[in-house]
């Protein structure tokens, strides 16, 4: 195995990473949060930079170096959604720049006549409430619907950034055309390892923040980055950051390669980047010390983003128990 | 970024594949253990031989010191054919890895001839002279004495933790020969044969058991070593130590993985705590195996980022250690027991598969030898995160 960026892949991070500090510094986030700045503009640079075509599976190595570099600058678009719940589904709709979520649970397809209805609620739909277009996962098959045709509403959370929705489906008329042809679990280990990328994306912001911190900070008369218990602590957070970080793109290079190891790899990589927000959310807070407890420090954007990550599609312990089974 | 190699190097590992399919000896001919990591069975002296001749001993070297001028990752593969079939690489394997590769780097061609060649052949086996009582992670403050008397130096002082030192035809000493020039700048290395008049070794037993005899005091008397013992430029011995331990650096990880793996082999996990602490340990296993490939990928591209590695070092035996406390703790009064705890493998050391307490015991060798985790973490958050020294 050579589990390492090829050179056009390094080119290709070196791009992305120019264009993200260019599309969306950290005023803009801020902006979002503070000022309700519209971040529409932002999808369309982002459609502009070609980053929505990144839709299939053999992509997954380049969306991912996308998806972890979105991670770090907490983008407040729904790119995750779009690119790792829906476009495994309907990757066409995505090309031409419509975002998109799924719902993976709560909704019901009954037949009906020569299609389907669909009924139910779901619960915390990832950008639910802003997706043009949502996949919706039930017993009969994936259906795409369009957002117009639901009630969706953006549910009161904790992260300022995040959009999660109530998504209520009524008597929704969809026909075999609406049905994707995408092999659900596939799609699962994408968004597994969508969120692996963006929450390692997320961890690393936090260690960046919190080296910048250590380094300016005096006390004693010194940088408390020269401390040894300070030192120490950042250099594990580098590690559990260096190791989630490597079985995330594992899951990325075997679902760009479909080897049938993907589905251990994107648990591992869930699973693992859980362990890492733990750590580095915990030793990033406390080495900000006061500064990290303020409204107007950037951290709190990276810290919720990497805990969000934790929360949804299943934490840490739920994947280890996935692995063991796996893996026996 | 990809799952496979390329195919030079899946063609150099299908040879290598051949070749020990055809060569490698069996069990009964292997039965006499190896009791320390100096003393290598006759067994094992004739395979390190004929790997030596064939040039499957260290594939890197040319062909005169038992290689074939190999690249990284063909070497790579090369250990991992050896760790897939549990063949130790050597029984001597501080003087294969570190002492031979010293010699060869830092040596004149006498000496290469003299004394690496053998050690490569395995004909005699040699120790590493670092460690003192008063010289352990701040190695630069060692105090062994030696002075420069017309023909040869005399070497005065102690040497301690010398793995292997009772059962060694030579020991690589680091010793002090400018004492008013700045520590790291009055250091040299020398060739100290240990059947010269003055050398006294001691063996001493490890919390494993007072026959478990592998570490050693060393003390020099008025040694006399011949002054064309010395390695590389008088007080240039600290260069020795940095490239002497840089010589397994990029494949130290690999023993580590290969621990991981024999305990995932090993589990059995039976509840469910058991289950969650053996999907952490599948999940370190398969980082560190990543994490490791990037860095050796790196390295073949010419990218050395030393400091890089004390996180595959760090990672790695601490992963071990805790996957190995576990595995006792989920055997509760029965981890008490000395009973092996993994199949035997003939080629392998026995140390790997004895009881579970015993096997968390020896994990410390890891976080402790070679840079202890505190050192480590100190050089990546010096080096690699570009925190102020303190």
């Amino acid at each position: 195995m050579i589990f390492e960026f090829d050179e056009d892949q390094r080119l290709w991070q070196a791009t992305v990473r120019e264009a993200v500090a260019k599309e969306c510094p950290p005023a803009l986030v801020r902006g979002v949060v503070d000022e309700g700045v519209d971040p529409g503009p932002l999808w369309r640079a982002y459609v502009r930079h070609g980053w929505t075509e990144l839709t299939g599976s053999g992509e997954a190595v380049e969306l991912a170096i996308v998806l972890e570099e979105l991670g770090r600058a907490t983008d407040p678009t729904p790119y995750l959604a779009t690119m790792t719940q829906f476009a495994p589904f309907f990757p066409e709709a995505v090309e031409k720049g419509v975002s998109g979520t799924a719902v993976f649970e709560g909704v019901t397809a009954r037949r009906d006549g020569d299609g389907w209805t669909l009924d139910g609620t779901a619960r915390h739909v990832l950008d639910g409430d802003r997706a043009d277009r949502l996949a919706v996962v039930t017993g009969e098959g994936v259906f795409t619907v369009p957002a117009a045709r639901v009630t969706a509403t953006r549910e009161q959370v904790f992260d300022p950034l995040l959009h999660v929705a109530e998504v209520s489906f009524t008597g929704v008329r969809v026909t075999a055309d609406d049905r994707s042809a995408a092999d659900l679990e596939g799609a699962r280990h994408r968004a597994l390892a969508g969120l692996a990328l963006t929450m390692v994306g997320a961890c690393q912001r936090i260690l960046d923040l919190t080296l910048e911190h250590v380094r300016t900070r005096h006390q004693f008369g010194v940088p408390i980055g020269s401390f040894q218990a300070v030192k120490h602590k950042a250099a594990d957070m580098h590690v559990a950051i260096e190791r989630a970080r490597a079985l995330a793109y594992y899951a990325a290079l075997t679902i760009a390669a479909d080897d049938p190891r993907r589905r251990l790899a994107a648990s591992m990589a869930k699973a693992a980047a859980g362990e890492c927000q733990s750590l580095v959310f915990q030793s990033g807070f406390q080495l900000f010390g006061g500064m990290g407890y303020t409204w107007e420090n950037d951290l709190q954007f990276a810290l919720k983003r990497a805990k969000a990550g934790e929360l949804l599609l299943g934490g840490a312990a739920e994947h280890r128990a996935l692995i063991a089974e796996e893996y026996a | 970024m990809k799952l496979t190699f390329d195919p030079d190097v899946e063609a150099f590992r299908a040879e290598f594949a051949a070749f020990l399919a055809e060569h490698a000896p069996a069990a009964e001919e292997a039965a006499e253990r190896p009791r320390s990591s100096s003393h290598i069975p006759e067994w094992a002296r004739r395979w390190q031989r004929l790997l030596f001749e064939e040039g499957w001993l260290l594939p890197a070297n040319p062909p005169e010191f038992g290689g074939r001028n190999a690249s990284l990752l063909q070497q790579y593969v090369h250990l991992e054919e050896l760790a897939k079939r549990k063949i130790y690489h050597s029984f001597n394997p501080q003087g294969l890895g570190i002492i031979a590769a010293s010699l060869l780097s830092f040596g004149t061609e006498e000496q290469k001839h003299r004394w690496a060649v053998p050690i490569l052949r395995a004909e005699i086996t040699a120790a590493l002279g670092m460690s003192e009582p008063g010289a352990g992670s701040d190695l630069a403050s060692l105090r062994t004495r030696a002075d420069l008397q017309g023909d040869h130096f005399v070497v005065n002082g102690q040497k301690v933790w010398t793995s292997g030192a009772h059962d060694a035809d030579f020991i690589l000493a680091f010793v002090r020969t400018d004492p008013d020039a700045p520590k790291h700048k009055g250091i040299s290395v020398l060739i100290v044969p240990t059947d010269l008049p003055g050398v006294n070794r001691r063996p001493f037993g490890s919390l494993v058991g007072p026959d478990d005899l592998d570490f050693n005091e060393v003390f020099f008397e008025d040694v006399k070593v011949p002054a064309e013992n010395l390695v590389g430029a008088l007080n240039d011995g600290w260069r020795v130590a940095n490239g002497s331990l840089g010589h397994e650096r990029n494949m130290l990880w690999l023993h580590f993985a290969t621990r991981l793996e024999e305990q995932i082999r090993d589990f059995q996990p039976a509840t469910v705590l058991d289950r969650d602490w053996y999907a952490t340990l599948v999940m370190d296993a398969q980082a560190l195996r990543l994490m490791g490939s990037a860095a050796l990928a790196r390295a073949s591209r010419g990218e050395q980022d030393v400091a890089a590695l004390s996180v595959l070092k760090l990672f790695g035996s601490e992963a071990t250690q805790k996957a190995a406390e576990r595995m006792l703790d989920a055997h509760g009064a029965e981890g008490l027991y000395p009973t092996p705890t993994g199949p035997q493998a003939p080629l392998n050391l026995d140390v790997f598969i004895t009881g579970w307490f015993e096997r968390y015991a020896r994990s410390f060798g890891g976080t402790i030898a070679g840079g202890t985790s505190e050192i480590q973490r100190t050089v990546i958050a010096e080096r690699v995160l570009g925190l102020p020294r303190g």
